[in-house]
């Protein structure tokens, strides 16, 4: 399989949760394979509905989001709007899209494995995939995702009882087992202390290296984002306005996206997608 | 001793800063006409009831005298073992040994279980824990589907939702022997009638409760399952299920309980159980043995009420 040159072709994105209050304002981006991007702006920027809108947790309002079809089928060519996906499409295109949270979102109540091992829902059977009756090959490609997160010792306890930096290693591990081609991770260490937040970044980091993964992450805080990110996107009002590497960051490009207007009402894209469809 | 708080604010204060007393809220008209409507309300319904608190006083006496006569409580009718009437054909082991008889022995068996220990009191007292538990059961396995396509955020589909919730919010209007009543028309007479009355009752209640529950869960988690690629019935079983699972236990409890007492009131209009011993008892005038019956009920939902909270309390 040869690796297609673009992973995201975005193109005049837009998102209004209700009409006339945009969310996002014609984003037009594009990512290559194996790319660490940093995505940067104030809460309400509209980083939470883009990466949503990535792998259509959020549907866009209008605009194109062009992935390679070799992605979700090894004999697929050409490229598919997501946009216009179907749900079968849709689900084969989130199974190889891991996602990473501000809270976690671990099931509390199941064990640390289980949790790993909903990473392979996508792939699983629908009526073994609900029973949570995996094989033993499974069982062990969960615990080695755990393994590289550093948390085997803890597979059999239930998620709740751990702390937060080891529930979003977990939920790093839970997105590993789905063999993503692309990982996306809204604001993961926003609800971490500053060496937690090293320490999961260097873990994100880490496994994107080994596993020339693309990923594509949030954060609101400017040091954070250049320690990590190759690349950065600057996100202000929902517009992008600074697209380019993180060296080429300077004050001026800063003002532009910190010195905005703060839209704290806009609504949280979790609370509006927690409708199931 | 903390230091008292000065009696009034230093004087400059008083003086330097200047206020503008903003106007005092008028006590609103509205409140004294609420007031108007509840009274009136009140005498209404006092009225229409033909309040009468003489007559609780002059019955009195009646009423003593027919406490009189149920004491002391029959208690035969619960140790008399000539109530129990054995089939002499069957040894005590056979009538009790739950496999089936084959044959004529099992024919008398089964007249005997159906018809005539339901006519004991523990008979009858057992038989309203089994139509309890049946019923109970039978409505969680139709309630648990239905209620996921009755929560606002984990139905498929809005027009499912709405017809879901209206055909279930009507149907939870009937009151449970007002079900017995019209089954008791179909069937007849018994417990599988009551059972299905409180099953389809209980259903009702169970599928408005349950969709609460689920409507309460973390969205967050859903989503994070859903972005894993999994299927409707993967995120509702991985994401929805276990985060309601305790509520959902503590509610099949409770209505088990309100379930006992129902089962109770169904036998008295004929849906078996001890109900209908009660109201047999009363209408043959046999107080004593009414007593025994109703000291019986009311050990048997305390009972009932302890074991559920212990068993809730275990669960959450």
């Amino acid at each position: 399989m040869t690796t297609p040159d673009l992973l995201l072709d975005v193109k005049g994105l837009e998102k209004a949760y209700k009409p006339g209050v945009p969310i996002l304002q014609g984003v037009n981006t594009t990512f290559r394979p194996g790319e660490f991007v940093v995505l940067l702006g104030l809460s309400g920027a509209g980083k939470s509905t883009y990466l949503r809108c990535l792998n259509r947790l959020v549907t866009p309002t209008t605009g194109q989001i062009l992935v390679p079809r070799q992605v979700i089928d090894h004999h697929g060519s050409g490229m598919l709007d997501l946009c216009q996906a179907n749900n079968s499409e849709l689900r084969l295109w989130r199974r190889k899209v891991g996602m990473i949270f501000q809270h976690f979102n671990l099931v509390k109540r199941l064990s640390v494995l289980d949790n790993v091992l909903a990473g392979q829902l996508g792939y699983a059977g629908l009526w073994k995939g609900s029973l949570r009756l995996f094989s033993k090959a499974e069982k062990d490609r969960a615990l080695y995702n755990l393994e590289r997160v550093g948390l085997i010792d803890q597979a059999y306890q239930r998620a709740d009882t751990l702390s937060g930096g080891q529930q979003q290693r977990v939920a790093i591990a839970r997105a590993l087992m789905q063999s993503p081609a692309l990982i996306l991770a809204d604001e993961p260490v926003a609800s971490l202390d500053p060496k937690r937040s090293v320490q999961i970044l260097d873990i994100l980091h880490r496994v994107a290296m080994e596993d020339r993964l693309t990923v594509i992450v949030s954060l609101h805080v400017l040091e954070l984002a250049r320690a990590y990110g190759h690349r950065m996107i600057g996100f202000a009002g929902g517009k992008v306005v600074y697209d380019g590497p993180t060296a080429g960051m300077d004050t001026a490009v800063i003002a532009r996206i910190y010195d905005q207007e703060g839209t704290d009402d806009a609504p949280s894209p979790s609370r509006v997608t927690a409708r199931l469809s | 001793m903390p230091p008292a708080p000065p009696a009034s604010p230093p004087d400059s204060l008083n003086a330097k800063v200047p206020i503008v007393r903003p106007a005092e809220p008028r006590r609103s008209i509205k409140v004294w006409v609420v007031w108007g409507f509840v009274l009136i309300a009140m005498a209404w319904a006092f009225l229409g009831t033909q309040f009468n608190p003489v007559a609780l006083v002059t019955s009195s006496p009646k009423m003593a005298q027919l406490l009189q006569q149920a004491y002391p409580p029959d208690f035969t009718t619960i140790t008399d073992p000539s109530i129990y009437s054995k089939p002499p054909e069957l040894t005590l082991w056979q009538l009790l040994d739950p496999v089936p008889l084959g044959g004529d022995l099992g024919d008398i068996k089964a007249r005997w279980w159906a018809n005539v220990f339901p006519q004991t009191v523990v008979g009858a007292t057992i038989q309203t824990i089994q139509m309890a538990l049946a019923g109970t059961a039978l409505a969680v396995v139709f309630a648990f589907p239905l209620s996921f396509l009755a929560a606002t955020n984990t139905s498929p589909n809005k027009w499912l939702y709405h017809a879901i919730k209206l055909t279930v919010n009507f149907l939870r209007t009937i009151p449970d022997f007002a079900i017995g009543l019209i089954l008791i028309a179909g069937i007849g007479l018994g417990a599988f009638t009551g059972t299905v009355a409180l099953a389809f009752h209980t259903t009702t209640v169970l599928i408005k409760l349950f969709a609460e529950a689920v409507e309460g869960i973390d969205g967050g988690v859903v989503e994070a399952i859903q972005a894993t690629g999994a299927r409707y019935m993967q995120v509702i079983a991985y994401a929805v299920v276990p985060q309601v699972i305790p509520a959902f236990i503590s509610f099949i409890l409770y209505r088990f309980e309100t379930n006992i007492r129902a089962a109770a009131v169904l036998g008295l209009i004929g849906a078996g159980g001890i109900g209908f011993i009660l109201k047999s008892d009363f209408s043959l005038f046999r107080y004593p043995e009414a007593a025994t019956t109703v000291i019986v009920l009311i050990v048997l939902v305390m009972l009932v009420d302890y074991t559920s909270a212990r068993l809730r309390k275990a669960v959450i």
